[in-house]
């Protein structure tokens, strides 16, 4: 049998599939749950200094072969979140906790209490597309990037992965100033909008919002390779994963792990015990023994 | 997002309408459908009406419920759905339990035979009680305007629930705690529709969870042995933020 171990930043995964930030990762429980389904770890949705209520309904729109969202990084703010991590802490599994913010000072406040929380890594949403001030605002502005990683990196122990955003002329640009990050998780979603026809208006209530799902895929491939090949830093895939081919064609673009969101909307919970099945056969058939020999394997 | 052009609008009681609107789809009693209202917002109601004609049965609320309730014959709705699951099929005496506006989702399990516990604030708020026949007919007023004074359990401590083997319960949550406290240690098999705060109903936002189920695709229907091992119905949820608060 071929192992589906993986090490991303010096955490063990029983296998490369992650809960991606922003999906059903704001209560505890449901972390917890998800975990039990078969996620090797999970990202929690991005958490802020203060309490946030984010967007009004309709904050998601059901495309062809994908979800755009609005969501307005409702979170309940740092001081308050303490208690999901736990719970979701007990299924013995990593939880990765996403923080953003507008300054380093609240990168740095929150990712301490992530940490204290007992957050096995932090991942930076520097890249969420929706909120002025913060998000892309901040993931497009190198100085920036590499004041909020430099700070973090110097006064956090737990690793720190970079979240880039493709909504930027280049991507390579943004990913030097974040090179003190122990890895990049690539991508979030791309700038996308609808409007209903018969309403004459664009379905979010926000109007713009994120693209995920199946219709970004290629996307994401295109940047984890050129990532990979560039920068050689350790990747965690993300992107219109919902089936096993999808995996390991990030892995093969090469991505140590991988991320999974809009598929469990898709494909339901079940998708992660459904992917690494297809992923075990898959290695078995081709005579592969580690996904190590997958990672970048199609990188040239 | 689905549009259909409303056929017409019905005042069930001082804060509640039914809007009727043709939808050719085959949708199952319990499921909810996302009501938009542009500008406005998008909420979760369930379809009170299953048939070739759709139909939604709204209180006048917040925002987006007080303008759904505006709405006129020969207008368009949006929606989107239908979402969720549906109640568990049951051959024995079944009995309907409807707190205010929970009455809604439980009219299409309503037949001739059904008995019926409908509770409300005041008499005027007894929503869909005229659909069953007055002697299968228990109604609880808060303020004791009609039937028993007092809340929803209240009046199934009134009756003999012994002849029932089923009930169906759908109402604020607080209620259905004490319907499920009440029956706990009962025979009585029971389903349970929860209302709780939903944002996205396609099981992405995790706003409307409870342990680790999502209400918009693993419910809202829930029965009575899921809740008994509960460790949140009846006691914390999210807020709109995410902010884990009591009940």
């Amino acid at each position: 049998m071929p192992s589906l171990k993986t090490t991303i930043t010096g955490i063990g995964l029983q296998n490369p599939l992650m809960l991606a930030s922003g999906i059903l990762d704001e209560n505890g429980y449901t972390m917890k749950n998800i975990l039990e389904c078969g996620a090797a770890a999970v990202v929690t949705k991005s958490i802020g200094r203060e309490e946030r209520t984010g967007y009004r309904p309709p904050i998601v729109a059901e495309v062809p072969d994908g979800l755009l969202n609005a969501v307005g990084l409702s979170n309940p703010g740092i001081d308050n979140f303490g208690n999901e991590v736990g719970i979701a802490l007990q299924a013995g599994k990593p939880v990765i906790g996403s923080i953003f913010g507008g300054t380093a000072d609240d990168f740095l406040y929150v990712g301490k209490k992530m940490e204290e929380y007992g957050a096995n890594a932090l991942e930076l949403n520097l890249s969420c597309p929706h909120v002025l001030g913060v998000g892309s605002e901040v993931g497009s502005d190198p100085e920036l990037v590499e004041e909020i990683i430099g700070e973090l990196k110097n006064k956090i122990e737990i690793p720190v992965w970079a979240k880039l955003s493709p909504n930027v002329t280049n991507i390579l640009e943004i990913a030097n100033a974040a090179s003190k990050a122990d890895a990049f998780v690539v991508i979030n979603t791309v700038r996308g909008m609808a409007i209903d026809i018969y309403a004459r208006r664009p379905v979010l209530s926000n109007a713009y919002g994120g693209l995920s799902g199946r219709a970004i895929k290629n996307v994401g491939i295109r940047y984890v390779y050129q990532l990979y090949k560039e920068t050689g830093k350790p990747i965690i895939g993300v992107g219109g994963i919902e089936a096993y081919e999808d995996a390991i064609e990030y892995l093969m673009a090469g991505a140590s792990a991988l991320e999974i969101g809009t598929g469990v909307y898709s494909k339901g919970k079940g998708i992660f015990s459904e992917i690494n099945s297809g992923i075990s056969s898959f290695m078995e058939s081709e005579g592969i023994a580690s996904i190590k020999e997958l990672v970048g394997a199609a990188v040239q | 997002m689905i549009h259909s052009v409303i056929e017409r609008v019905d005042r069930e009681t001082p804060t509640t309408v039914t809007i009727l609107f043709p939808w050719e789809k085959e949708v199952r009693p319990g499921q909810f459908i996302m009501v938009w209202i542009p500008g406005v917002g998008e909420i979760p109601i369930s379809l009170s009406f299953t048939g070739h004609t759709k139909g939604i049965t709204v209180k006048s609320y917040g925002p987006t419920s007080t303008a759904i309730t505006k709405l006129r014959a020969g207008e368009k709705i949006f929606f989107r759905g239908p979402y969720g699951n549906t109640f568990r099929k049951h051959d024995g005496k079944a009995l309907i339990v409807g707190g205010g506006s929970g009455m809604a989702g439980l009219l299409p399990l309503i037949t001739p035979e059904s008995h019926g516990l409908v509770s409300a604030r005041t008499k005027a708020e007894l929503l869909f009680a005229d659909r069953f026949s007055p002697e299968k007919l228990t109604t609880v007023t808060d303020d004791g305007s009609s039937g028993i004074k007092g809340f929803a359990v209240e009046g199934l401590k009134s009756m003999d629930l012994g002849e029932f083997s089923m009930m169906y319960v759908c109402g604020p949550e607080l209620m259905l705690k004490s319907v499920l406290d009440y029956i706990s240690g009962d025979g009585i098999d029971a389903d349970f529709s929860l209302e709780r705060h939903m944002k996205c109903g396609i099981g992405v936002c995790d706003s409307c969870s409870i342990d680790g189920l999502q209400l918009c695709t693993q419910g809202p229907v829930f029965t009575k042995s899921a809740l008994l091992n509960s460790r949140e119905f009846g006691r914390e949820r999210l807020s709109v933020s995410g902010l884990r608060v009591k009940l």
